[in-house]
């Protein structure tokens, strides 16, 4: 569980997040939601430990953040950028290698190599490991940043008895099309277990709504509404936060609900 | 599909890169030793090692030939060699932290600050203002070397990094205005000084091994080891730094610290071997890039591979240096400058037709 009390975050006069208290919990799929400068991405960087709140605590299962060590917490904690670049390039499994770094000293384990090679073959990549990684399309590159960052917080046995895992999607699916949207997010939704807190931000509410368990709608620094599933979002509230007209679609086959946006005039 | 290379380490992948590296740099190293204005051969050489460890009896015949050889060609080859180490491990050092191909001590004012640092001493060391270096005895050199380098590197990356991400056209403009300032000091530095100093100030600002001596070896003997020590512990963060600052975060390393660190050892060895051979050029960038091109730019791989390439391809231009206007000698920084320049060219060329976004920042 991830838990944000009362944090606050200013630059000079300007404030960023204002008293926001949520929880992620551990065994669903938390997302993220809010129109751009709600201050989804702050909120991101302060949860991962990127940046520090003006005021507040940010608890990892009613630990504080702050008192973690950094390379023990990067054993539990990983974090999926939008874009990653890489300046120079490397071998897909090398790239994926670098979530095993906290892991290791100077040389991987047969154990990390075994990791990467298992994460590789979970976003379907296997087959490019040895591939420099600029030669891959923008989505291959994101679902071998997955791998990178799965293989980081690996862990063998979801039954087994283990410490708690952190893993912050920041809008994966950004730039991919459709079937890449969907690859991610179902491979995001297989690590849904007791152990694992996941937490992810997303900006197409329809892909949000089908595939998160619990929503958190931010706008202008603070929490709008927290929902449980698509139908417990009022219409109103995310008209008005996001301003657009919403009317809500339900899908013949499946009997979920979709929305339509429009402008308002 | 056989076994992905994932399952492979990296240093037994690249064993026959590291053999032929060493090769190379065994051959330059004997032909360095041998060519020149008394030339040897190996088993001349060999001898006359053998004599200096005192294995074997000299004779007295070739006292001459061989105090050059022992005296004044053995630290050459060692200092070369030391100084083309330490050059090809900061470019590769200075191109992780700066996330950027084409940068090197000479281009981000590494080279110029020390070459500043190093003409006050030279220059005024005698004089009240720099009273305060005389308890540093000879190592006044280096020391103010390493302050001028550092200084300059710090302005550069500072102006050219914004949100932990580097612009390269900032990284550019700034490392020139930086280099033109210490450039001008240099210059301004050689026009008050009187000859001789002012005309050693010239040559050394070209880069020449002609001074070498065995404190010399020592020095940047000692400042390479540990230097190279510290850079080979910072290999896999190194390799995070390519996915940003706050990617290498992420993986338990603070960039911040990391970032600093990796400076200071860096200019602690480019300001030892400036203070002694004086700037060279393009050593820095050409062999990481070679490296790079070559075989791989997993910087578990690139550190070590840098320190043997530099090292053999400083020899060979020494040779070069040697051997074009025998008897006399041309400076080191010309040859590398002249091919290292169409290099730099052909570097920047080659990325803007690829439009690389790493590249651009």
């Amino acid at each position: 569980m991830v838990e944000l009390r009362d944090v606050s975050y200013r630059v000079g006069d300007a404030t960023i997040l204002r008293d926001v208290r949520v929880r992620f919990e551990a065994g669903r799929m938390n997302v993220v939601l809010g129109p751009n400068g709600a201050g989804k991405s702050t909120l991101l960087r302060i949860a991962t430990g990127l940046a520090h709140p003006s005021s507040g605590k940010v608890m990892y299962d009613d630990r504080t953040l702050a008192s973690f060590d950094h390379q023990a917490l990067a054993r539990r904690r990983a974090v999926l950028s939008q874009h990653v670049e890489l300046a120079f390039p490397l071998e897909v499994a090398d790239v994926v290698m670098m979530g095993r770094y906290p892991h290791f000293g100077r040389v991987p384990t047969a154990r990390d190599r075994d990791v990467v090679h298992e994460a590789l073959a979970l976003v379907g990549m296997l087959e490019r490991a040895a591939q420099p990684y600029p030669t891959l399309s923008g989505g291959e590159q994101q679902k071998v940043q997955l791998a990178r960052v799965l293989a980081q917080i690996w862990s063998t046995d979801a039954n087994e008895a283990q410490p708690p895992r952190y893993l912050f999607l920041d809008e994966p699916t950004t730039n991919l099309d459709v079937h890449y949207q969907l690859h991610v997010l179902s491979i995001a939704r297989t690590l849904v277990n007791q152990h694992t807190t996941l937490i992810a931000i997303l900006h197409d509410l329809n892909i949000a709504f089908q595939f998160g368990d619990h929503f958190v709608l931010l706008d202008r620094g603070g929490v709008a509404f927290e929902a449980g599933s698509a139908r417990e979002m009022p219409m109103d509230v995310l008209e008005r936060v996001f301003d657009v007209r919403a009317r809500a679609i339900t899908d013949a086959v499946s009997g979920e609900v979709l929305w339509r946006f429009e402008l308002r005039r | 599909m056989a076994a992905p290379a994932a399952r492979v380490t990296v240093r037994g992948k690249y064993a026959t890169t590291y053999v032929a590296l060493g090769l190379l740099l065994f051959v330059a190293l004997i032909a360095s030793a041998g060519v020149g204005a008394f030339s040897f051969t190996p088993a001349t050489m060999a001898r006359y090692i053998a004599q200096g460890l005192g294995w074997s009896r000299a004779a007295d015949a070739d006292a001459l030939a061989r105090n050059v050889f022992l005296q004044l060609r053995l630290p050459r080859v060692f200092v070369g060699a030391l100084t083309g180490a330490v050059l090809g491990v900061s470019g590769a050092l200075m191109q992780g932290l700066f996330r950027n191909p084409i940068v090197e001590p000479g281009l981000a004012g590494t080279s110029a600050g020390a070459a500043l640092g190093a003409s006050l001493v030279f220059v005024l060391g005698g004089g009240s203002v720099l009273a305060f270096t005389r308890p540093l005895g000879t190592l006044a050199v280096p020391v103010l070397a390493f302050i001028g380098g550092f200084g300059a590197t710090l302005i550069v990356y500072r102006v050219s990094t914004s949100f932990g991400k580097v612009n390269v056209f900032t990284l550019l403009l700034a490392g020139i205005a930086v280099n033109a300032v210490c450039t001008a000091g240099t210059g301004f530095l050689s026009y008050i000084a009187r000859d001789p100093q002012a005309r050693n100030i010239i040559f050394w600002n070209l880069g020449t091994f002609t001074t070498a001596d065995w404190r010399g070896v020592e020095l940047i003997g000692v400042v390479f080891a540990i230097c190279f020590a510290g850079v080979m512990r910072y290999e896999k963060a190194l390799n995070s730094l390519m996915l940003g600052e706050d990617a290498a975060a992420m993986l338990g390393f603070d960039p911040a610290r990391l970032i600093l660190r990796l400076l200071v050892l860096n200019t602690l060895m480019v300001a030892v071997a400036t203070a002694m051979v004086g700037v060279i050029a393009f050593v820095g960038l050409v062999v990481p890039h070679i490296l790079r091109m070559w075989r791989s730019s997993d910087y578990r791989f690139l550190i070590p591979a840098s320190a043997l390439l530099g090292a053999a391809l400083m020899e060979i231009v020494d040779v070069i240096a040697r051997i074009v206007i025998a008897p006399a000698e041309l400076p080191i920084g010309i040859i590398t400058a002249v091919v290292g320049a169409p290099i730099f060219l052909w570097i920047l060329l080659r990325e803007r037709w690829q439009g690389s976004a790493a590249f651009y920042g």
